[in-house]
């Protein structure tokens, strides 16, 4: 090896801004995570493909993502999908929306008093863990079909973890900030505004996170106990005609929604706590 | 000009403190009688448990006295009301999601003012400070000095009448704080404020001050108010003399004959 190659790969080795990749070449650390999530989603489908036609054949359990592809653009082209999609998506939005609003209000009021916290904690606990869900039949008998009562199902059961999260954040504030605060003379009302919901934001972000992976599970159950659209609905259908294509279709869909969900609210997260940093991150 | 023939601003007279700990009552604070001067550099040194972090909490009104007075310009002190007085914490207590600006503008904004009008008047503390061009920065980009500085810089803001400082430098390298004493020396002429600053290092102390109030604890209360004569401008050149190292062995023998008598007992 010459001098000057040798150099050039030390130097590629040692940069700062990115490693040499598989591939030889210099990459910034977006490019390599696009990268990693790239070749393991063509891992997944190119296996999810072979194991489709070659491992379980029987069409009643398992269809090879080709097929559930092309099932995707028939129920597109029918223009039914797109109902489905609209209906569970409106169902999700209302409910988490509601969820997030009323969940963080009610976080701040238990947090910071103490009567509230003594009289509705243990409450809220006991809610948490109980399997909301189950009262999705109950939804649909007093609102209806309608989305009203999808998105009541969405908002009870992921309400709580947002609840949950907000008090604990608000609780977590460091005791000095506050005392800083009052040294300014400020009121019980500023303390709250200014310090406390501030610096409870990544908790709260975090919450909302979880209640939107149990908003997608409250989604499909209320779509289940009586719907006439939603892709609860669309993947109960199928499955009433043994037809595994569409199924695995909105499964893949769902499973899409809350990766774009995630993803917005991390984005979200880094905008409105810049400051919330993980050092065990390497970017 | 002697700063120390200026007119009294403040009088703490018979000043009582006591904590009650396990059904146990602890004297904080016994019996403390002190003028403060307007426009002195004043510092107050004693050991730990003498109450010096106590009694600068109760001026500002983050806790309340046991009993005693507290007058500033004749007007009572009661909790809370501290528009007059700026407190800079040990721990710099910025808060991590503001900005430096939004952090140096906090005082006035909880007093209600108009944002733009408050960032005007942060950016004139913070230039003071030295740190015009790092407005924008969050603090964990800034160095501990640094942070001190926008600490100092949102406690001057609000334009108060006395600036309380526990123990700011006390986090600070070496080299860090004593630059940090210099600069705080221009800014307390610059601003023209008075200052009560707490610390347990007495060459801080001594380098700092126009008077010295030495503290003893168990009760905790006020052993001898030392002045130093160099009142004029002051640098690092004073910390050879010979004027300063005697201040600060006086100083240290009024401590240490307490912490003997401590041992002893």
């Amino acid at each position: 090896m010459s001098d000057a190659v040798k150099s050039t790969v030390e130097e590629a080795d040692g940069g700062e801004e990115g490693r040499t990749g598989f591939f030889g070449r210099n990459e910034s650390p977006k490019n390599r995570k696009r990268r990693r999530l790239i070749t393991s989603l063509v891992v997944i489908f190119v296996g999810w493909e072979l194991f489709g036609r070659y491992g379980i054949e029987n069409r009643l359990f398992f269809a090879p993502i080709s097929e559930i592809f092309l099932s995707g653009v028939d129920a597109w082209a029918s223009g039914e999908l797109q109902g489905h999609i609209s209906a569970s998506f409106q169902e999700l939005l209302y409910g988490m929306l509601l969820a997030t609003g009323i969940g963080i209000a009610f976080g701040v009021l238990i947090a910071v008093n103490q009567s509230v916290r003594e009289h509705c904690d243990p409450i809220v606990s006991a809610l948490y863990a109980t399997p909301t869900v189950a009262i999705a039949p109950i939804l649909i008998t007093a609102f209806g079909l309608g989305i009203t009562s999808k998105v009541a199902v969405v908002f009870l059961i992921a309400v709580f973890p947002i609840v949950i999260n907000t008090t604990v954040g608000i609780r977590q504030t460091q005791e000095s900030f506050i005392e800083t605060a009052y040294s300014f003379n400020a009121t019980r009302w500023q303390v709250i505004t200014k310090v406390l919901v501030p610096s409870s934001i990544p908790f709260v972000i975090a919450g909302i996170r979880l209640g939107v992976g149990r908003g997608i599970v409250g989604v499909v159950v209320g779509e289940l106990f009586g719907a006439d659209r939603g892709l609860g609905i669309f993947i109960f259908e199928a499955g009433q005609t043994f037809d595994a294509a569409p199924q695995f279709l909105g499964i893949l869909i769902l499973c899409f929604a809350g990766m774009t969900l995630t993803g917005l609210l991390q984005w979200t997260e880094k905008k409105m706590a810049p400051w919330h940093h993980f050092s065990l991150d390497k970017e | 000009m002697n700063v120390l023939e200026n007119k009294v601003m403040m009088e703490i007279r018979g000043l009582n403190k006591e904590f009650t700990q396990n059904d146990e009552k602890l004297q904080a604070l016994q019996n403390v009688d002190l003028d403060v001067v307007e426009g002195e550099f004043l510092c107050l040194v004693g050991p730990s448990g003498c109450g010096k972090t106590t009694f600068l909490r109760i001026v500002q009104g983050l806790i309340e006295k046991t009993s005693g007075s507290i007058e500033l310009y004749g007007q009572p002190i009661t909790q809370r009301s501290s528009a007059d007085r700026g407190f800079v914490f040990q721990q710099d207590n910025l808060y991590p999601w503001r900005t430096v600006i939004a952090n140096t503008r906090l005082g006035l904004e909880l007093a209600g003012m108009d944002t733009n009008e408050a960032d005007a008047k942060a950016m004139e503390m913070l230039k003071l400070v030295g740190l015009e061009g790092f407005e924008k920065s969050y603090p964990r980009e800034l160095s501990g000095g640094m942070r001190q500085r926008v600490n100092l810089a949102r406690a001057l803001t609000i334009d108060p009448k006395v600036l309380l400082m526990d123990e700011p430098f006390a986090a600070l390298d070496a080299i860090t704080r004593e630059a940090m004493q210099t600069e705080l020396l221009r800014i307390w002429r610059e601003a023209g404020k008075t200052v009560m600053f707490v610390t347990h290092q007495i060459d801080e102390a001594v380098y700092l001050a126009n008077r010295v109030v030495v503290m003893a604890p168990r009760p905790g209360r006020i052993e001898k108010i030392v002045t130093i004569t160099e009142t004029t401008v002051r640098s690092e050149d004073v910390k050879r003399s010979p004027e300063f190292h005697q201040a600060v062995d006086e100083i240290r023998d009024i401590i240490e004959s307490h912490e003997r008598e401590d041992i002893m007992t």
